[in-house]
């Protein structure tokens, strides 16, 4: 049946745009070897296209395909079975359809396929600029359809493109319907996420130098935004995320030992206990967090954080961790009480955790902290003795510190004395345990950056922070900042501020200097964009169950499954209706038969006053006899007979809207007619 | 078993046909509308829906919200595609026209008018009849040629629809179905139409060698004539409006004597009869074949003739009138 079909030649080029446009954002992910051979695939197609090359033959094909299982092997095993080989395969057998695509068949299999190549798109991100570019994309697939149906080349008939975003347009209010209203179903199975880029963000271990490594890049870790309350101060700004407790003289990190990240049934027998562990005051700062896809498991907010979201667990150092890997962007909400105090009593194997150091190593310090503490009355007063002494000695806050040699916490304070935050971190906990105080290190993020359109925060990875804490007797575990002794301005105004004239800082990216200030509207326009981004995630990249609820019950009251579904299946029939209404273009016919019918009701009340419309007779014959035996209905006769006439016979056809117009004359004429002979029968029957 | 069910199947299919069948009783114009419009997906279409089933799972799969949008957005189209297409097709009149009469075993092109409204415009619309109302037999059977036309800039379109001839008589066209995919290709919405379409088709002419009746036909007998001959000047009438001017007397006009037309006439040979008798031993269909091809030999040199059938005699004569009527006579011999 389609032997000799040939592809219309402006349909090919709508589908190569389709095909390239869903390519497009997938170039970063994928191999290049691939861009390469999806590159030549369009080129081969456009030489058919020009008659310069022949479609491939069946060797061709052959090895095509040999070649796509082949690397589907072979990305399996370097790979594993992921996002990113399923991706490459797609990408492969697409562009390799492409050029063998000669039937319709072969269209609509590659059309359909570009559909779930922008899903993929989506997988990577989910921005507001990626949803109107699949919108794009969407409406050129529409265009390639409608295309590939176009047969001639009349000059008259509607744009392609013009009908793809009628139809794009016309598909929209259906998709917010379901969008809102489709009861979003758990996943399936398990699915592996993308990992390009691997983890992000603060990890569970800390060696020099990592932290600085992250003030480099200005990527975006999370957004918050205060409900009611407004938000703290700069200086207070500390998002904790992570406790490390172990260290081995280079790198802190977290026990693994006991409390694995978030089991639920191992933090459920001590959920008892932690009440009993903090004592606080004050109203709690209510916010809602939207944290950047980690790959990992744990979630930062304000010291004393209390999850309000579902599945979210809280550790026995009050660390919060998610129920699996952050691998989407995730929103959750938090309560934290920022004036607490915790573990005023504290157990002998958490006093033993807090107090670690290896045997070895680092001599100097642990001598140069146990004659300081002799030195001092208090256990908070030889805090302040360290923190004097990094404020005291040219200590330097810097993100390009030197290397450290085989003692680093001696090499740093006696010797190089600069460093980021970990080095001051790091070397404050080192001297705070080798004088029997408890301390540890945490990690997380210090600071954001306020955008005022949209009120909410935004923290930066350049935000990376670790501090310490230490366990005073009386006062339970008290946040202290070695990094604030050295720079104030790190604390009080932000990374920005302390590192503006460092190079290093933020040196990733091309807009650094220009996103500190310097070009104001640029600034503006950042912040702009950025809030808009801000709410599209909150509202549409969110959007879940809980919010799907949340929603309804504001609009509806008490919802549950079965009101939703009822309510979708309302309001999605009532918007498919309205749509079929407003496509379905309704012809003149029905009004049309409404004129005759008003026409033969003339006839009709004229029989009855024994002058009926002859066979064959036509109007204006009908209405000069009528009028020769009524003078008295000449007007109603004239005006009625010339709307009949003119509605049926006018060339070219009168518009609708006259149409509506005429009829409704017609009808008023009609009541005058009917009035009249009334009048005349109650005169005659006198 | 099988048998049992085939039946049942064809007896389910019968009922069905009988119930279309009064849905859409045959009629010179046919304008079609949601009564007679069918919409059902295409394969393309069910291509599409499963790539919306793939982009679905993946969007639950991998909890992403915008991949719903996407899925969601794809099953609105396709619902869109519905309309649109059942949009290409609504009120889309299709009338009879007059249709030219051929010879058994020929293609009919019945012509079709397809007209719309103001309001409408239609593309890619594919015409073509078949056989049942349902297109039956399938792969099979000979499949009529698809003809596709649009109706965008002119507000209505003849176009020619084929269909073989296999029958001599009043040929009554087949049902005729309007299919359109346009504009998604996802849906296929079709209507079919049973039109009052009818083609007269004539026997199929045999050639034999017709030497054998010629010879004996050339008498020269003067006992019938032709009137509206050209040859021999027989007499004057009155003019009628439409008579050649060539013909017109004017010496009489001259004379005063009014507008007089001359009259001539052609002698024809009583003896050139075509006769059922002469083929003898065929069969009903064969002679009729014969008798056509003598018609159309005959009629080209222009010499009068008549024809006998049994119970039909058609007097001698000459021109296309004559040759109609007689080729008329034989497609339509032994009729109702």
């Amino acid at each position: 049946m389609e032997a000799g079909y040939q592809i219309p030649r402006a349909a090919l080029l709508w589908v190569l745009s389709a095909v390239t446009l869903v390519i497009l954002p997938q170039i970063i992910n994928l191999p290049a070897w691939l861009l390469l051979i999806a590159l030549t695939c369009v080129v081969w197609r456009l030489l058919i296209f020009s008659g310069r090359l022949s479609y491939p033959g069946k060797l061709t094909r052959i090895v095509a395909v040999l070649f796509t299982l082949g690397v589907s092997v072979y990305q399996m095993r370097s790979l594993g079975i992921g996002l990113e080989s399923a991706a490459s395969l797609l990408t492969l057998g697409f562009v390799f359809k492409l050029i063998e695509m000669r039937y319709q068949r072969d269209i609509y299999v590659v059309l359909s396929l570009c559909f779930v190549m922008s899903m993929v798109a989506f997988l990577y991100s989910q921005s507001a600029v990626m949803t109107i570019y699949v919108s794009l994309c969407v409406t050129v697939i529409v265009g390639a359809m409608i295309a590939v149906n176009r047969s001639g080349q009349e000059a008259s008939r509607k744009p392609t493109l013009r009908i793809a975003t009628k139809i794009a347009l016309q598909a929209l209010p259906l998709t917010i319907v379901l969008f809102l209203l489709f009861p979003r179903i758990a996943p399936l199975w398990a699915v592996p996420v993308p990992t390009s880029g691997g983890t992000t963000g603060v990890t569970d271990e800390m060696s020099p130098g990592d932290l600085s490594q992250l003030g480099r890049s200005n990527e975006l870790a999370f957004r918050v935004q205060f409900e009611d309350s407004p938000p703290p101060l700069h200086a207070e700004l500390y998002w904790r995320g992570l406790v490390l407790e172990e260290f081995d003289g280079e790198t802190w990190s977290r026990s693994r030992s006991r409390s694995s990240y978030g089991i639920a049934s191992q933090l459920a027998d001590f959920q008892w206990q932690w009440q009993d562990r903090i004592t606080v005051q004050g109203e709690p700062l209510v916010y809602n967090v939207i944290l950047e896809p980690t790959q990992q498991p744990w979630l930062y907010g304000l010291h004393l954080a209390e999850p309000e979201t579902d599945n979210l667990f809280q550790s026995r150092n009050f660390e919060v961790f998610n129920s699996g890997l952050v691998s989407t962007r995730t929103s959750y909400d938090m309560r934290s009480f920022p004036n607490n105090q915790t573990d005023l009593i504290l157990l002998d194997s958490a006093r033993r955790r807090a107090l670690q150091l290896p045997e070895q190593g680092n001599q100097r310090a642990k001598t140069f902290a146990t004659e300081l503490r002799a030195a001092e009355n208090s256990e908070r007063e030889y805090v302040y003795a360290v923190l004097a002494f990094f404020q005291q000695n040219p200590f330097f806050y810097t993100l390009n510190p030197a290397l450290l040699s085989q003692d680093r916490v001696d090499d740093f304070l006696f010797n190089t004395q600069e460093g980021f935050c970990e080095h001051y971190a790091s070397a404050f906990t080192f001297l705070m345990r080798a004088a029997d105080i408890p301390a540890r290190v945490v990690v997380g993020y210090h600071g954001a950056k306020y955008n005022r359109y949209e009120d909410f925060m935004m923290v930066y990875q350049y935000n990376a922070h670790a501090w310490s804490e230490v366990w005073l007797d009386g006062e339970g575990w008290v946040r202290v900042d070695p990094t604030g002794a050295v720079s104030p301005e790190r604390i009080e105004q932000g990374v920005e501020a302390a590192l503006a004239d460092d190079p290093a800082f933020m040196e990733e990216s091309l807009l650094a200097a220009v996103g500190l200030g310097g070009f104001n509207w640029i600034n503006t326009l950042r912040l702009r964009l950025e809030a808009v981004e801000y709410e599209w995630n909150r509202r549409v990249v969110n959007y879940n169950e809980e919010q799907q609820f949340e929603l309804f019950d504001e609009l509806f009251g008490e919802i549950d499954d079965e009101k939703l579904i009822s309510l979708l299946v309302l309001l999605a029939g009532a918007v498919v209706i309205g749509i079929g209404l407003t496509v379905i273009r309704r012809d003149g016919i029905q009004s049309r038969d409404s004129i005759t019918q008003v026409y033969l009701k003339i006839s009709g009340e004229l029989a009855r006053i024994g002058l009926p419309r002859l066979p064959g007779e036509g109007p204006l014959v009908y209405r000069d006899r009528v009028v020769s035996l009524r003078p008295d209905l000449d007007s109603a006769m004239n005006e009625l007979t010339k709307l009949y006439v003119h509605l049926n016979y006018a060339q070219p056809r009168i518009t609708a809207q006259t149409e509506k117009a005429y009829l409704k004359t017609m009808r008023a004429r009609l009541r005058e007619l009917r009035a009249a002979l009334r009048r005349n029968d109650s005169y005659l029957s006198e | 078993m099988r048998s049992n069910a085939t039946s049942l199947a064809g007896r389910w299919r019968h009922r069905a046909a009988k119930w279309m069948a009064r849905r859409m009783p045959p009629r010179r114009k046919v304008t079609l509308k949601q009564r007679t419009i069918y919409v059902l997906p295409s394969r393309h279409g069910l291509l599409f829906l499963t790539a919306n089933a793939l982009v679905f799972i993946a969007a639950i799969n991998y909890a992403v919200s915008l991949a719903f949008g996407l899925a969601f957005m794809m099953a609105s189209l396709f619902i869109l595609a519905i309309f649109h297409t059942f949009n290409n097709l609504n009120h889309l009149t299709v009338t009879a026209m007059p249709t030219d009469s051929v010879y058994c075993g020929e293609q009919i092109a019945f012509n079709i008018r397809i007209s719309r409204s103001a309001e409408h415009s239609y593309e890619s619309l594919e015409l073509q009849f078949q056989d049942g109302i349902f297109d039956g037999g399938g792969a099979s059977k000979r499949k009529n040629a698809i003809v596709r036309a649009e109706l965008v800039e002119n507000d209505q379109l003849e176009v020619r629809v084929f269909t073989r001839a296999v029958k001599r008589g009043e040929c009554k066209a087949p049902y005729l179905r309007v299919t359109t995919y346009f504009p998604l290709g996802l849906v296929r919405a079709w209507s079919i139409v049973d039109l009052e379409l009818y083609c007269l088709v004539y026997p199929k002419p045999i050639p034999f060698q017709m030497d054998q009746f010629t010879a004996g036909l050339s008498g020269n007998d003067d006992s019938a004539i032709s009137i509206q001959g050209s040859e021999d000047f027989y007499g004057l009438r009155d003019y009628v409006p439409g008579d050649p001017l060539r013909q017109v007397a004017w010496k009489n006009v001259a004379r005063g004597q009014g507008l007089q037309v001359k009259q001539f006439v052609d002698y024809v040979d009583s003896k050139v009869w075509l006769d059922w008798d002469m083929f003898f031993g065929f069969s009903i269909e064969e002679r009729l074949s014969r008798l056509c091809y003598c018609v159309l030999q005959l009629s080209q040199r222009n010499t009068p003739f008549g024809m006998k059938l049994p119970g039909i005699e058609i007097p001698p004569g000459s021109g296309p009138e004559h040759r109609k009527k007689l080729l008329r006579t034989l497609a339509l011999f032994g009729g109702k």
